[in-house]
């Protein structure tokens, strides 16, 4: 039988021990999926969203109460978006423990850094779509720190805001980086680096002679098992978005009017707790542009993992990136959750 | 023998089942989509004193677009937009020209020439209590 | 085995589906009106639809609720809706007030037209406390005179004052004041003003800002807080006068120690002295519009600007009280009977006025020369004469109330 399109992208069949959701997590799938839902919930919010300092924010209390199964809509995308931020970060730290960065995969691993850039800064664009009170301090905080880094920081504040000062024109360019610009430069590295898992030999596995399991599955099982993962995902974000809707708040009036508690988004909770101690450039910009480097050159500065430990989880020969992957994580963990802490 | 196993039965409820919330999230998004924000048009006009109209009288309304005619019979109103594909009438003397594509009416509203086939729209005025000439845009 | 996970999951997926939908029927089905003074449209009566219309002077299609109280008008969650609204369940607080009731068209414009309320509010003493304050730290050597330097809040009039006027004013702030008399001043004598809260049992009868006396609920009406009149009972001035009195030597404030039961003798303090028309009729029925919400001018002392005495209405031995034939339809008299309709004013008809010409528009004066008041809340007709022509035994030159009271007073 001639496979369709869906069957084309997936090879004829895979080891049956690399198939099991204990070893992948199914992470990566998952998040294609959630960039799925991404997709059409977003064109569908198109349809209501008004891009203008003005109406942002009534346009989007008209989504959230007025258009029948907006609420839904909006809180699905708000849940498939922080979803897939966890569902990238799981999918990094898996393929960091199973040492599945190892060459030919390393340039993957570098597209897939990409993409993890990228769905940062398309959830922060998203976040300060709601031009609402809400969001307000990351807007100024978060454009300000541009200016703190030398040489190029005004000219890319000035760039990214479209002024001196968050207005109308900040609306409309991330706006358009969110919808179309990101957008663009995602697909495309997504495109290529799924292509390039099937280039580089499908999930990483460990050597023949290594190999306990010799089952393969076919492609018509995978793509089962994908199905029953996009059911299952679907329904837990549906139940997600039907009892715990997204955050709003008023529109933003003044800029300058600071109101309520001022809080980052939640996956920059661990950068506003670094600029309580000092410089902003070097906690704000440089240490998570480190933290992120480290990271993104793991397959070139830490040892290669040799022969035997690819495809299984926590192979010896590359214990000191694992070691520094989780230290790197739970600081981050430990920094987010102290700032969550209530002033006394 | 018909074999219809347990396996068939299985997949074809789990399609079905499929199809169905397919379905459902069809509806989802087409009702999401037919929403209308409700943009208050206006269901009717005031269109000043009578007394500011006499005998004789033909008024424009661009904004409507309407004619407000007084006659010896009563107020009359001509919707001014060409019944071809809705541009806004120039009046010449009496008669009613189109700017898009050259239709032409009489002062009656009937069709002179041009690509449109029917006459103007004649749209409900009447007066209320305050002598205020009141129009009703056609709904 | 992969088949039958299928099966689970679609089950799963259209029993979450079947969910949503079912959870999307049950929500509120939204009620929208839209005033035909913003021509924007508002959900508030989703939730609030019984709730009173505020005034007749103030209709719900006109104004609809947010162009007063703010807040977010197309949420159909709480506490989104509620969370931008002004002066959160009073936006006639003196914070919010310009935004929430001014406006030229409203009752920030034209003084020549009565249309200027909050511009006179804001400066009145009611609201400023100037005086008290001045008095209480001169005695207690914060300031060398009795020149009115600070209010309760900071308050500038522009325009020119009058002879007794002052231009500015800075906010008392008891935290910077060095004496510890002057500290507790601040922290249990400031309560009875228009810009802070009413405290312990009166918590719940008194707003701030123009509802501590036009939103009378008093003891009598807990509850029914979404009200404004200009028919406020003497009980809504109450709630601030006639409660006691300052001890200055241990800074506190004594409440009065009776138990009052009548209308006349809870009406004033056991030291007042009043006569019969002053505890018959409602305060407002004597004190006009500007003694209860200043001239526009910053004042300290009533004195500058209480000016209705007995012989306003009663006239003396020798003068007539001051009258006016209403003959303009836009008379300010007309407005005020519109609002509160007690009496059937006409054009022609002839109403007593003051000696700075305020009207006292339901006081008529009847064709035998005699006058007939009907009372703005108690809606009591009470028919009088003038003093000219009577048995009154008064030396002209004393008109003060106490002077009228060492006769006419009655006995407690």
């Amino acid at each position: 039988m001639r496979p369709n399109f869906y069957q084309h992208i997936h090879p004829p069949t895979i080891p049956a021990a690399q198939a099991r959701w204990r070893y992948t997590l199914g992470a990566g799938g998952t998040a294609i999926f959630l960039v799925l839902v991404l997709v059409v919930s977003g064109a569908l919010e198109m349809f209501f969203y008004i891009p203008s300092t003005g109406e942002a924010a009534i346009s989007i209390q008209t989504i959230s109460f007025l258009v029948p199964f907006g609420g839904l809509v909006r809180n699905l995308h708000f849940w498939a978006a922080q979803l897939l931020l966890i569902v990238s970060s799981v999918h990094l730290i898996r393929v960091v423990f199973t040492g599945s960065y190892a060459p030919p995969r390393r340039f993957n691993y570098l597209l897939g850094m990409g993409l993890f850039v990228l769905v940062i800064l398309l959830d922060f664009t998203g976040y300060i779509l709601r031009w609402d009170t809400g969001i307000q301090w990351a807007l100024v905080v978060g454009t300000n720190l541009l200016k703190t880094i030398p040489w190029m920081g005004n000219f890319l504040y000035q760039t990214l805001v479209g002024g001196t000062f968050p207005g109308s024109a900040t609306l409309v360019r991330f706006y358009s980086w969110h919808v179309f610009g990101l957008m663009l430069l995602a697909a495309i590295l997504m495109i290529w680096h799924v292509f390039r898992v099937r280039r580089d030999g499908g999930i990483a596995v460990p050597p023949p002679e290594l190999r306990g399991d010799p089952r393969r599955i076919s492609r018509n099982e995978l793509v089962h098992l994908e199905i029953v993962s996009m059911l299952l995902s679907g329904s837990a974000l549906l139940l997600l978005s039907v009892f715990f809707p997204a955050p709003i708040a008023p529109g933003i009036t003044e800029i300058t009017a600071l109101s309520g508690a001022a809080s980052a988004p939640w996956f920059f909770l661990w950068v506003q707790q670094m600029l309580k101690w000092g410089d902003p450039f070097f906690w704000g910009v440089l240490v998570p542009l480190i933290v992120l480097t480290v990271v993104g050159l793991i397959p070139y500065i830490f040892p290669k993992p040799s022969r035997q430990d690819t495809g299984r989880w926590f192979p010896t020969s590359t214990r000191l990136a694992q070691i520094v992957l989780a230290v790197m994580a739970l600081v981050i963990t430990a920094l987010t959750l102290i700032e969550l802490q209530p002033v006394p | 023998m018909n074999t219809f196993s347990r396996r068939d039965f299985l997949k074809l409820t789990a399609r079905g089942l499929l199809a169905v919330s397919g379905l459902l999230g069809l509806g989802i998004i087409t009702r999401f989509l037919g929403y209308k924000p409700e943009s208050p048009t206006p269901t009717e006009y005031d269109l000043g004193l009578a007394s500011d109209h006499p005998i004789g009288s033909r008024t424009e309304f661009p904004d409507i677009p309407a004619l407000l005619v007084h006659s010896e019979t009563g107020f009359t109103a001509l919707s001014l937009a060409c019944t071809h594909l809705g541009c806004t009438l120039d009046q010449t003397n009496s008669n009613f020209s189109c700017p898009c594509h050259g239709s032409h009416f009489d002062e009656y509203g009937k069709v002179i020439h041009g690509p449109a086939t029917k006459e103007l729209v004649h749209l409900h005025v009447k007066q209320n209590d305050l002598g205020h000439v009141i129009l009703y845009p056609e709904s | 085995m992969t088949n039958r996970f299928l099966f689970i999951s679609s089950v799963i997926l259209l029993t979450t589906i079947g969910l949503t939908w079912w959870f999307q029927s049950r929500q509120v089905q939204p009620v929208a009106i839209t005033p035909s003074l913003t021509g924007q449209i508002e959900y508030c009566l989703t939730c609030h639809a019984d709730l009173k219309e505020i005034s007749p002077a103030h209709p719900l299609e006109t104004y609809g609720c947010v162009i007063c109280h703010g807040g977010e008008r197309l949420a159909l969650e709480a506490n989104l809706a509620h969370s931008s609204m002004r002066g959160g369940n009073n936006p006639s607080d003196l914070s919010v007030v310009e935004q929430s009731c001014g406006g030229s068209n409203c009752h920030n414009g034209d003084p020549t037209e009565d249309h200027d309320h909050i511009q006179r509010v804001m400066t009145s003493i009611q609201s400023t406390y100037a005086g008290a304050i001045a008095n209480v730290r001169y005695t207690f050597g914060a300031q060398a005179d009795l020149s009115p330097l600070l209010g309760t809040v900071a308050v500038s009039d522009t325009s020119i004052p009058s002879q007794t006027g002052i231009l500015h004013l800075d906010a008392f702030d008891p935290i910077i004041e060095t004496n510890p008399f002057l500290q507790t001043f601040g922290a249990n004598c400031l309560t009875c003003h228009l810009n802070s809260k009413a405290v312990g049992d009166l918590k719940d009868t008194r707003f701030t800002g123009c509802a501590a006396c036009h939103t009378p609920i008093g003891e009598n009406k807990a509850g029914e807080v979404h009200t404004l009149t200009t028919a406020m009972p003497y009980t809504q001035c109450n709630t601030c006068h006639n409660r006691g009195n300052y001890d200055l030597r241990t800074m506190t404030f004594i409440e009065r120690s009776d138990q009052p039961v009548t209308r006349f003798e809870s009406y004033y303090q056991p030291i007042g002295q009043f006569t019969q028309c002053e505890y018959s009729l409602d305060c407002l029925d004597c004190h006009t519009r500007t003694e209860a919400m200043g001239d526009g001018d910053i004042h300290a002392n009533e004195k500058d600007f209480e000016y209705v005495q007995c012989r306003t209405c009663h006239g003396t031995l020798t003068e007539l009280p001051l009258m006016k034939t209403l003959t303009d339809p836009d008379d300010l008299a007309f407005r005020l009977t519109q609002l509160n309709p007690v009496v059937d004013l006409q054009l022609g008809d002839t109403i007593l006025v003051t000696e700075q010409g305020e009207p006292l528009w339901n006081i008529r004066l009847l064709p035998d020369g005699n006058y007939e008041l009907i009372g703005k809340a108690t809606h009591q007709l009470f028919t009088f004469n003038p003093v000219m022509g009577s048995g009154c035994t008064q030396d002209g030159q004393d008109q003060s109330s106490a002077y009228c009271h060492e006769c006419h007073a009655v006995e407690r």
